[in-house]
């Protein structure tokens, strides 16, 4: 019995698709361009469903803040991890609350429902 | 005389002695994952209904939530109130949906369903337990007053957030 329930949970770890990003509680720190501040992220893509992630800054009332980085729709392939670094503005520092990455999902012709994943982290001068 | 030589040998033995100490480091980031386990598929049980309930003929999303350290982030999962794929439609379609706690790691999650908050068609739930959680997603769509949606490809999208606190 056990091995039928092993078998089974190998097989549904292999359609498991999913969507991670470190770290938590990112640092807002000075960049090599005067005037902004940055955080290193890094993402990780298990869900072979999706290609393209969209990167956004928002505040703690969930208002957009204008950031740069170096694509706000980034490619991050199945399997792949990718680093990447978000600038934003120094009198912004204080505002940019979260930094969050949303799945973007592909039109294709299945009739079901699809989730699109989310991930935020907080910085490190808005954590608790 | 033969004292000289032995402290000599005595100061010598313990720096020969001296090893170089192997460091092992770990850390335990915390972090969460979103796993869509099961994306969902509507079923369409009468002509003006399309349901992932399983006694509808559908199946459920499920979505797992994986947090290394407890009560670092909130689960928000908002289930669809449009169609993201659909024919042309003419009438108001009616959504319901709710967002339940299916499977646990651990006993004590077994409180976010009684704890959660829920806002229009979303429900956010306290991570505070380090571990998976899987959640169970109903999503019911009803046309116009009776009327039977027209055939084609439909599309929902409910979208799963992990929000660090």
């Amino acid at each position: 019995m056990i091995k039928v329930f092993f078998i089974a949970a190998l097989f549904l770890a292999g359609k498991v698709s999913a969507h991670e990003m470190t770290p938590t509680y990112p640092p807002l720190v000075p960049s090599y361009v005067d005037g902004l501040v940055s955080a290193k992220m890094t993402m990780f893509n298990s869900r072979n469903d999706v290609d393209y992630f969209e990167v956004g800054v928002f505040d703690a009332d969930w208002k957009p803040v204008p950031f740069a980085a170096t694509a706000k729709i980034m490619r991050v392939p199945y399997g792949t991890t990718k680093t990447f670094e978000v600038f934003v503005r120094d009198e912004d520092k204080n505002r940019a609350t979260f930094i969050c990455s949303l799945s973007k999902l592909r039109t294709d012709s299945s009739a079901r429902t699809i989730v699109s994943s989310k991930i935020c982290s907080r910085t490190e001068a808005a954590s608790p | 005389m033969v004292k000289y030589p032995l402290i000599l040998t005595a100061l010598c033995i313990p720096l020969a002695a001296t090893a170089e100490e192997a460091l092992i480091e770990g850390n335990v980031q915390s972090k969460c994952i979103i796993n869509t386990d099961i994306n969902g598929v509507y079923g369409n049980p009468a002509p003006d209904k399309l349901s992932t309930k399983s006694v509808d003929g559908g199946v459920e999303p499920t979505i797992r939530f994986d947090v290394a350290i407890a009560d670092y982030y909130l689960a928000r999962i908002t289930t669809p109130s449009s169609f993201s794929t659909s024919p042309s439609l003419s009438d108001v379609v009616n959504w319901t949906g709710t967002t339940t706690v299916g499977e646990v790691s651990d006993a004590g999650m077994s409180a976010y369903d009684a704890a959660k908050v829920t806002y229009d068609t979303t429900s956010e739930f306290d991570l505070t337990i380090a571990g998976s959680t899987w959640f169970k997603v109903d999503s019911v769509a009803t046309y116009g007053f009776g009327r039977a949606f027209p055939g084609g490809t439909y599309r929902a999208i409910v979208q799963a957030e992990c929000i660090a606190q």
